[in-house]
């Protein structure tokens, strides 16, 4: 409950216009209930009525109180739903702004899929709960009492009968929500096998098919369907119940309408306007209280989703400013690095570990080693981000001592997976840039990063839209283009993780002269899984599961028996192949 | 909140990619009772439900209105002429008549709302529920090259939620909807009957009603479609910032990323405003309609209650039919838009029905049993070619011949069509040109099914499915017994892998054998192999990298399935290629070198280069 009221506090930001829209309610629900009541009385004025006449004033007066109920039924629905609405919208960009601002670390441990459906569904459940499901509960609130009260004014013994049949459908409900909830979670859960069923003989239909193994599958298939059948017939049979108990409950408030109200009529002149009032009330009390019990039964929904929601808004920020944080003047990009150790959050053992080694400003540096030698993590952390252990140092200061912006605004970084937006070129290479590219400047990117040819190929030049909606870039000219990307800011440091594998050996070769003149003594930390990409580098760095096993420059390491020389070897006969 | 007006359709909503929904089609109507045609009796009963129900909700306000026009208004005229004679007891008796019916009239309500909604359910979930076999059946037996081209969550959409809104088509069209049209066409029949002046009077505003109705949901079915893609756009930049959350970090450009989230937000909120508005003006523009009409049968029914040509009791019928009649109307838009996405979701369950099933099903009339005792397993590639896309040959006049019993080893850089050959032969792909031969009968005479199980398998996916370690081994072949299996076990030394299970061989394997190692998995699927006493056999050797003992044990259960069968085997290990009997070398699509190993080796051609490459680490290991 307190999760949900929380997130309630977020509606009070628009308190004027949500206290507009619960003030219509009450309107709404008096001019509903003295629609009855004209008509009602209207039927006892024509026992005593000579002429006719008052009932044409009466149409109209009917005409012009039902307009009033729809004027604030409509202001009642606009401004409720509505500022649940932008509270949504509050509550998603508050979630977004913060996943923005969680490390790494947090990233890494939950799924992307988990997040999202924190800022989707979660967030709905919680909107549908507390902006439409307030305003059925506020309608119930005001239609009951209302209601009963007149029709206890009316007649007191048959209010009170009225009343039962209606308790019995709030307790039947209430019995039944269990079996309910119960079924229709069965249903989900087949609902799941038969997916799963479908997902891995479809998935794997090479294996299936080269078995000739279609029936078996399918008498799989056939039998998780008819458990989903069996659950659905189950929960139909729930679902007739909770109908039967809604309807039979409100006919049967028609028996002592129809036996009291009768005998009253017959026994003591209880006027028939009167008989008239209680069936149509009957009709309108109905179904606020349906919408309270629905209410009700998503109630348990949204309080998870509140709380997970708040989990995610709670959720601690590792990597901050220190407290009093330094700054650089100028970085010239000196990395000192002396036995730095580190074990992904929920790792046992550690990735890296007694990593010590310098990168002087204006040196190329490469990393290189086996798949899951730590190459990548060993890179990030260079941007903080990631925390080490260990001493981690950059122009002599401690890369936790120093304002996040200083050393992120001095990196410019490479990522493996070369990722880009489905955004235009320019809007992608914009990023890396405190303002919009001209053409002239990204003229001169696509020279750096040896693109201009093929931009000058793409159909709307500059603003060409890449991505799935637009140009499919090959995954060399994703690479390039994330590398223009970084170069747009100028940066004195520049780390590629692994982002040449997809370009030719002779772009290559071009591309990493460009990355160390352009800068004036820029320095570049390079990895790769290709080892002519680290070949011209000042120092190469050979991680092995995590340690350093060797350091030196090519020359040196071809010479030294271990990893680099047996893999050079292979990768170059490899190469002879592919010219075959 | 303003942003009422119609938002402007922008080009980043790429609205065309949602569905939109089909209006009505009589053919897919058509199919769709052909479907229910062997449940005809289903139908009959829930019509049966809907009549019986619409029966008893017109005898509920006639009851009414009996007691209030029979003792009650007795009552009230006699008490009028005669006041201090007057009795009640004769008309109490009455009124105890009239309730008592009343009685049994609502408890058979009772009985027949639960069945509309127990029994219609049940309908359109049996109806469903044999379509959607049929439709997985069908999918099954498609063609690889129709896999190829649909990502597998799109098929799995079909057989799940789409076939789950076929079921509406059955609940809201066939039953729901069709019955309304009836209930309408009674009430006002009803109604004429009843009183002929007011119900002229409440049919002229009923197409009013329907207008409202039809109106609103024009309007909010467009206005819908564009929140779901606002929606999508939202949704998909999210995910994107996810999977670049690296880049917007070390790029410090977070506020940058937040403000263009703000941005499609807004829009965002634009399109579920116009939707709402369009809600809160439809909700009480139906109310009001309603609200006319009513007004309008008081009026009417005031001046011939007057005028003594109604009474009480009749006015209050009267009152509940029209309610009777309006409930339908006013949920008419609403239910249209279910039946049009009902209809979307039936075009493409019907659109994969409509396939033409695959080479798999469509075996010359005379296809070939496949005898055990005869079948020898001797393969011929004929001067086979093959192309996936048009032009594009990725094997180019392929010949070889597999002898019975002899063993095949093909390798090659990636890509140059090795496993384009294992395709062929297991003839998910039909050669361009050429033909493939088994024991001298071309592939296409032969009944495949038949023809493949007397093949053992074991690709690179080594995919395990949800079941027992036991289901996963038998694969559904009934001549596996225990003996068999453990024969298999042993021989494919996964004896160990099994026995260290709990629960042996009826061990739960999780989904796509997760719970397995890489080791454990190649050793089951090679145990699955053997199982089946295959006279041919189909390797595709996993390049996956396994600790050495497990390699060792892998090597040794190699053997035994290629010992005394004819194999094609796509080799990555050194053994294999040592014991081959031939070595085709490919080299993109074409046969380069082909020999033993030692032959090959000395021809100092591409084999020996590949040799090199894939094998001398292993060479060093193993001397």
């Amino acid at each position: 409950m307190k999760h949900l009221a929380r997130q309630f506090r977020r509606f009070l930001a628009y308190k004027r216009t949500l206290a507009f829209g619960l003030l219509c309610i009450p309107f709404a629900s008096a001019a509903d209930l003295w629609l009855t009541i004209l008509v009602g009385d209207a039927l006892d004025d024509l026992r005593t009525a000579t002429d006719a006449r008052f009932l044409a004033t009466l149409f109209f007066l009917m005409l012009g109180v039902a307009f009033v109920r729809g004027t604030f039924r409509f202001y009642q629905r606009w401004w409720i739903v509505g500022v649940s609405r932008y509270v949504e919208n509050d509550l998603k960009q508050a979630l977004f702004d913060k996943l923005l601002a969680l490390p790494l670390s947090f990233h890494h441990k939950n799924r992307s899929g988990d997040l999202v459906s924190r800022i989707t569904s979660d967030v709905e459940n919680i909107r549908m709960f507390l902006g439409p499901g307030l305003m059925y509960t506020l309608g119930a609130v005001c239609m009951l009492p209302l209601s009963i009260g007149t029709m206890v004014v009316l007649n007191a013994p048959l209010a009170a009968a009225v009343v039962v049949p209606l308790c019995v459908m709030g307790l039947g409900m209430w019995l039944l929500s269990p079996r309910l909830q119960r079924h229709s979670l069965a249903v989900q859960e087949a609902m799941a096998d038969i997916s799963q069923r479908a997902q891995e003989t479809f998935a794997g239909v090479r294996i299936v098919k080269g078995y000739a193994r279609e029936d078996e599958q399918t008498t799989k298939f056939d039998a998780a369907s008819r458990t989903n059948f069996r659950h659905q017939i189950e929960l139909g049979k729930a679902r007739g119940f909770s109908n039967a108990i809604t309807w039979g409950s409100k006919d049967f408030t028609y028996l002592p309408i129809l036996l009291i109200g009768g005998w009253s009529m017959i026994d003591r002149d209880f006027a028939a306007g009167d008989l008239f009032k209680f069936v149509d009330l009957t009709f309108k009390v109905f179904w606020p209280i349906i919408a309270v019990g629905w209410l009700a039964g998503v109630f348990p929904r949204a309080q998870v989703s509140a709380q997970r929601v708040q989990e995610l808004l709670d959720a601690p920020n590792e990597i901050e400013d220190p407290p009093v944080p330094k700054e650089l003047a100028e970085v010239r990009g000196h990395f000192a690095l002396t036995d730095v150790e580190f074990t992904y959050p929920g790792a046992s053992e550690p990735t890296l570990s007694g990593i010590t080694f310098e990168v002087r400003p204006g040196e190329v540096v490469g990393i290189v080693g086996a798949t899951g030698s730590g190459k990548s993590t060993l890179l990030n952390l260079f941007a903080r981000l990631y925390d080490a252990r260990g001493r981690f140092e950059l122009d002599g200061v401690p890369l936790a001592e120093l304002r996040l912006a200083t050393l992120r605004g001095a990196v410019g970084y490479v990522p493996q997976d070369s990722f880009l937006f489905s955004a235009t070129w320019r809007e992608n290479l914009s990023f890396g840039s405190a303002h919009a590219l001209t053409d002239a400047e990204l003229a001169e990117l696509a020279s750096l990063s040896c693109m201009t040819d093929e931009v000058a190929r793409f159909p709307q030049g500059y603003d060409q839209t890449i991505g799935e909606r637009g140009v499919t870039l090959s995954g060399g000219q994703r690479q390039r283009s994330c590398i223009a990307r970084a170069l747009a800011k100028d940066p004195p440091v520049l780390i590629l993780d692994d982002s040449l594998s997809a370009v030719d050996t002779e772009t290559e070769t071009a591309l990493v002269r460009h990355l160390k003149s352009a800068g004036h003594g820029r320095t570049v930390i390079l990895s790769a899984h290709r080892l002519s990409t680290v070949r011209h580098a000042d120092r190469i760095v050979v991680l092995d599961k995590g340690r350093i096993e060797a350091i030196g420059t090519h020359d040196e390491l071809v010479m030294r028996d271990g990893w680099y020389a047996s893999t050079w070897a292979r990768q170059q006969a490899q190469e002879e192949l592919a010219e075959l | 909140m303003k942003a009422w007006r119609k938002p402007t359709v922008e080009p980043e909503d790429h609205l065309d990619e949602i569905p939109v929904p089909k209006s009505f089609d009589a053919s897919l109507f058509g199919r769709l009772i052909a479907e229910a045609k062997p449940h005809a009796r289903l139908f009959v009963g829930a019509y049966g439900v809907l009549v019986g129900l619409f029966a008893l909700e017109l005898a509920g306000p006639w009851i009414l209105r009996g007691a209030i026009d029979g003792p009650v208004a007795q009552a009230v005229d006699a008490r009028a002429r005669h006041a201090d004679a007057f009795q009640s007891a004769e008309f109490v008796h009455d009124l105890w008549f009239w309730a008592t019916l009343y009685v049994l009239c609502a408890g058979a309500t009772i009985l027949f709302r639960y069945l509309e909604v127990a029994h219609i359910t049940r309908t359109g979930q049996t109806v469903i529920a044999d379509l959607r076999t049929k439709l997985f059946r069908h999918i099954a037996s498609l063609d690889l090259a129709w896999f190829d081209k649909r990502p597998t969550g799109q098929l799995v959409t079909r057989v799940t939620s789409d076939v789950e809104n076929l079921s509406e088509m059955v609940t809201t069209g066939l039953c729901t909807l069709a019955f309304d049209v009836v209930k309408v066409v009674v009430a006002v029949a009803v109604l004429f009957f009843l009183h002929w002046k007011l119900a002229l009077l409440v049919s002229l505003s009923l197409p009013v009603l329907i207008g409202v109705s039809l109106f609103f949901r024009g309007g909010a079915r467009d206005a819908h479609r564009l929140v779901r893609a606002r929606l999508a756009r939202t949704n998909g930049y999210l995910q994107e910032v996810l999977s670049g959350i690296r880049v917007v970090q070390v790029f410090r450009r977070e506020a940058r990323v937040s403000e263009r989230f703000a941005g499609l937000l807004g829009r965002y909120l634009e399109a579920n405003m116009r939707t709402i508005f369009l809600f809160a003006l439809a909700l009480p523009a139906l109310d009001f309609v309603v609200n006319a009409i009513q007004g309008a049968t008081v009026w009417t029914g005031g001046i011939e209650i007057l005028g003594e040509r109604m009474s009480y009791g009749l006015f209050l019928q009267f009152w509940f039919y029209v309610k009777l009649l309006t409930n339908p109307l006013q949920e008419l838009g609403e239910r249209y838009n279910v039946l049009q996405s009902a209809f979307a979701s039936a075009e493409r369950v019907f659109g994969v029905l409509d396939t033409p099933p695959g080479l798999a099903l469509a075996p010359t009339a005379s296809a070939r049993g496949v005898d055990a005792r005869d079948f020898r397993g001797h393969v011929r590639f004929e001067n086979v070619s093959f192309a996936y896309v048009e032009g594009v040959e990725v094997l180019s006049d392929v010949s070889f011949e597999i002898p019975p019993g002899s063993t095949v080893a093909v390798v090659g850089a990636t890509g140059a069509g090795k496993s384009t050959l294992v395709n062929l032969l297991l003839r998910f792909y039909e050669p361009t040109r050429g033909r493939i031969t088994v024991d001298g009968v071309d592939l296409r005479e032969w009944d495949l099914s038949a023809l493949r199980r007397r093949f053992g398998l074991v690709l690179q996916e080594d995919f395990l499915f949800a079941g027992t370690v036991r289901d996963n081994l038998v694969m559904g072949r009934t001549e596996i017994d225990d003996a068999v299996l453990s024969e298999a076990l042993e021989a494919s030394r996964a004896g160990p892998v099994v026995a260290g299970l709990a629960g042996g061989l009826d061990a739960p394997v999780a989904e796509r054998g997760a719970t397995l190692s890489t080791g454990e998995r190649q050793l089951l699927a090679i145990a699955r192999a053997l199982a089946g006493r295959p006279e041919l056999v189909i390797l595709d050797e996993a390049t996956a990298s396994v600790d050495s003992a497990t390699e060792a044990r892998i090597e040794e259960a190699q053997q035994s399935l290629l010992s005394g069968r004819s194999a094609l085997v796509i080799a990555h290990r050194l053994s294999t290629v040592r014991r081959a009997d031939q070595i085709l070398v490919m080299h993109r699509g074409r046969i380069r070198e082909r020999g033993r190993h030692q032959e090959l080796l000395r021809q100092r051609g591409i084999y020996a280069r590949l040799h090199t490459l894939q094998f001398a680490e292993a060479e060093i290991r193993t001397p």
